[in-house]
């Protein structure tokens, strides 16, 4: 495996080092997967590493997995000036190990959509390996695939949850590559097919559509996705079943969800007024109703829910 | 020929160390190497993102956002400095509890950072067999050898824990946006205290104190001068023999403390504030707040810190133009490279100076070593940080790339104690944020201590938007070029005088990137760019 970053905060690298079921020492020492080369963990430098590049480009050290973190900095006006490896525009670096990996893994917003710093007015001209935030394309390519003939395995999430990456490079070690079913934006079904919302501890107010009315001590009871912009319902991730650091979530903390799984995040491009707030129509009606539902069933749904909602619905849940 | 003596006169080279596994994209370093010591260094960050200009224009609740993914390592830094900014920008009240939890989610991100960066990121890098001939070496491989070494494996592992205690209040580490202007978002629970108290204990029994310190933090916290360390480490076999021991130990005899002294002028922009004395978050409280304190120390005399007093250079920074300006002035219009290069612009890191009163605009290393020695300044308040150990030692052996590493893992014992009071003062009854009134305009000023040194963000909201946003960070203090006065940045600085044994492996300049820490190089790469051909200016003479 070889690991890679391009216009990266590294905050992928250190959610993946927080991994616990394997750790990262386990997923080298037990599962066997040889780290050829990551550049925060490894201890080979300067010649080492230039040799290397150079083996596995000339096909003497086969490559089985490229994992890339960050985005693909092509600015300024394509030359790839603003992010140089070995004196060498990155970009370039990238497209060759994509070609010579039998798995090409993003790892990432901003590898698979390009993330912040891909948001408007995306001075680095960044972008994702095989998207663009939605649109398919990206630096690779829509036809792109890696050896093994499959396209960039994309793991969002700003950062990635450290299981998402650790599962995904355990089922390539131990021969269960077949079973990673991708939906259609190249994610792991298996993290990506539920959304933040299932597992969330609101649930219950969310249900009968009773709001956090402010932070702090109102999140003790409520569901954020009416008043702050939590984007949970709408957002396929796994950060209510999979917990964060063992322990937690943005949402069961209080903080709302923000959609980072998803290629259009940050969304509105964190256009004034829409930061932790809900958009909405009519004063009342979120413009966003949860996926696979419409605003009319919704509302429909919602006055019933709140004319029969029991005491509890009221009351903190989250006692001190 | 019963005696052959190799002598190397004015031998010359320019070297060009290539690094990977920086934080905010690639660092480069160029240095004149002679007669095997280092005579001049460039420091040249190698990547562009702009997030300034992605702020411009956007919600001023953006910067929680998008700060903390300027960096994945010190992100809970930027999302504290940046909240703050907002506090001051709109005036809110920050009722203590909110203040307490902010305290302790920035602690446990860089008590986490300790255990990370020394064994993954520094440690590995004296396992190198340049030091093989030590008497120590195969100690220290043993235990920190990268993926195998008997304590890596505890000390990476560990490093785990701390930020569970921030995903309690924060819901995740890395990248939470928990903190917003007003408080916080969470409201902790009973067992929210109980289990963050457990797994500090966790982390003292099971890393800190069998494995690094070897003894209790309140003994090594009993040591206030260079001697007392020294005695320190012959009172007990276990402190001999831990972790910290034999890095003091193997540091001296490596020589790690003989070289990187830098430029000996140190800012802290300060951390944690008291949770009664800045219920009102303004720029000119903040001093005054701090429990660990901010100030600038110019190798001889103690000043008080002042965010109107930074500048930044851009004359050598690959930015339209040249001249220095004030971060609320700031302006990021970034050039081509190749188009810099030829106005002698050389890296993407702008230039932080310091306009010290009577003196002008100076470079200034920032990071543990530089709290340290400002938490040796007298006349501390009885709410904050006196500590007179670092002030001490950099006075008796001076700076050295070995001190400042000490002065990182030092600060593991003094966060895990204040982490335990914060936690106990935390009243589950009262607010944990008050709802502040968004101001159309306002100009703010937020800081903080991320784990490796003073992070600032300066706003301007107009008409309920960003105007203009402009992110100061402990990499752009460190690694900073040299200004329009020639002036080198405090890296550049601390090159010089490093030997390099050997310009194909200069692992030592690695060491004294790393212990600025892990924003820098990581890993580097070499080769001797023109030595053999254009800088043919060495000699080898046989005797």
């Amino acid at each position: 495996m070889l690991w890679m970053h391009g216009g990266a905060c590294n905050g992928n690298t250190q959610s993946f080092l927080n991994a616990e079921e394997p750790t990262v020492i386990d997923l080298i020492t037990d599962f066997g997967i040889n780290i050829l080369y990551h550049h925060s963990l490894s201890m080979e430098f300067g010649d080492q590493v230039h040799r290397l590049f150079d083996q596995i480009l000339n096909d003497e050290v086969p490559l089985d997995i490229f994992v890339f973190e960050g985005t693909v900095i092509q600015g300024p006006n394509g030359t790839g000036h603003y992010d140089m490896l070995f004196d060498r525009p990155k970009k370039d670096w990238i497209l060759e190990f994509a070609k010579k990996a039998q798995y090409v893994v993003a790892v990432g917003d901003c590898a698979c959509w390009g993330g912040i710093p891909a948001t408007k007015p995306n001075p680095s001209e960044s972008t994702g390996l095989q998207y663009l935030k939605e649109e398919r394309g990206g630096f690779l390519g829509s036809h792109f695939r890696s050896k093994a003939g499959l396209p960039v395995i994309n793991i969002p999430g700003c950062p990635i949850h450290p299981d998402w990456v650790s599962q995904v490079l355990v089922a390539v070690a131990t021969g269960r590559v077949g079973d990673v079913q991708l939906d259609d934006l190249q994610r792991p079904q298996t993290f990506f097919k539920t959304f933040t919302h299932s597992g969330c501890t609101r649930n219950q107010f969310f249900e009968w559509k009773e709001p956090v009315e402010e932070f702090g001590q109102g999140t003790r009871k409520g569901c954020l996705f009416y008043e702050q912009g939590c984007r949970g319902p709408m957002t396929r991730s796994s950060c209510n079943r999979i917990l964060w650091n063992r322990q937690s979530s943005k949402t069961r903390a209080g903080m709302p969800c923000i959609g980072c799984t998803e290629p259009q995040f940050p969304y509105f491009d964190l256009a004034p007024g829409t930061v932790f707030k809900t958009q909405k129509v009519l004063g009342s009606i979120p413009k966003e109703v949860p996926t696979g539902t419409d605003p009319l069933s919704y509302s429909v749904n919602a006055a019933m829910a709140r004319t029969v909602a029991p005491k509890l619905a009221k009351e903190d849940m989250f006692v001190p | 020929m019963n005696k052959q003596e190799t002598m190397f006169k004015s031998q010359k080279m320019e070297v060009k160390v290539h690094s990977l596994g920086r934080v905010e994209g690639d660092l480069d370093v160029k240095v004149i190497v002679e007669d095997g010591v280092v005579v001049d260094a460039w420091t040249e960050a190698t990547m562009f993102r702009g997030f300034e200009m992605i702020l411009k224009g956007k919600d001023p609740l953006a910067g929680l956002i998008v700060t903390p993914r300027i960096c994945g390592i010190c992100g809970g830094s930027h999302l504290t400095k940046a909240v703050y900014a907002l506090d001051t920008a709109w005036g809110t009240e920050v009722p203590p509890n909110a203040t307490l939890i902010r305290n302790i989610a920035q602690a446990a991100e860089t008590i986490q950072s300790i255990p990370r960066w020394f064994y993954a990121l520094f440690a590995i890098g004296l396992t190198h067999q340049n030091y093989a001939s030590s008497k120590l070496y195969d100690e220290v491989v043993r235990r920190w050898a990268p993926f195998e070494g008997e304590h890596y494996e505890i000390g990476v592992t560990v490093s785990a824990k701390p930020v569970e205690i921030y995903a309690i209040f924060g819901g995740q580490w890395p990248h939470s946006s928990f903190m917003v202007p007003g408080g916080v978002v969470s409201a902790p629970s009973l067992s929210d205290i109980t289990r963050s108290i457990s797994i500090l204990e966790y982390y003292r029994e099971n890393w800190l104190e069998k494995i690094f310190l070897g003894s209790s933090v309140e003994r090594w916290l009993e040591n206030k001068t260079w001697a007392d360390v020294l005695a320190w480490l012959d009172e007990k076999p276990e402190h001999r023999d831990s972790d910290l021991g034999l890095f003091i130990r193997y540091g001296m005899e490596i020589g790690l403390d003989k070289y990187g002294a830098g430029p000996g002028r140190y800012l802290a922009a300060g951390n944690f504030f008291h949770p009664q004395k800045y219920r009102y978050p303004t720029i000119e409280g903040r001093n005054e707040a701090l429990i660990a304190r901010s100030g600038v120390f110019d190798g001889e005399e103690y000043h008080d810190f002042d965010q109107a007093r930074v500048r930044e250079d851009h004359t050598h920074s690959f930015y339209r133009g040249s001249g220095s300006l004030h971060p609320f002035e700031g302006v990021t219009e970034p050039v081509d490279p190749v188009e810099g290069q030829k106005e002698g612009k050389y890296t993407f890191a702008k230039a932080p100076r310091y306009d010290l009163p009577g003196v002008g605009e100076i470079p200034m290393e920032v990071g543990p070593l530089a709290r340290q020695v400002m938490a040796g300044r007298p006349g501390a308040e009885k709410w904050q940080d006196y500590d007179p150990l670092f002030l001490n030692i950099i006075k008796e052996v001076g700076p050295s790339a070995m001190v400042r590493v000490l002065a990182r893992v030092h600060e593991a014992a003094k966060y895990y104690l204040r982490m335990h009071e914060w936690l106990k003062q935390i009243d589950l009854n009262e607010k944990f944020y008050i709802k502040p009134k968004e101001l159309p305009e306002g100009r703010g000023f937020g800081a903080t201590e991320a784990a490796r040194g003073a992070l600032a963000d300066w706003i301007h909201i107009k008409d309920g938007k960003i105007e203009n946003y402009q992110v100061v960070t402990p990499t752009a203090w460190n690694i900073s070029p040299r200004d329009r006065h020639g002036q080198r940045g405090p890296i550049e600085t601390a090159m010089i005088g490093v030997p390099v044994r050997n310009p194909e492996d200069p692992v030592e300049l690695a060491h004294l990137a790393q212990s600025y820490d892990s924003c820098l190089v990581c890993t580097v790469h070499a080769y001797d760019a023109k030595s053999h051909k254009e800088l043919a200016k060495y000699e080898v003479i046989k005797i």
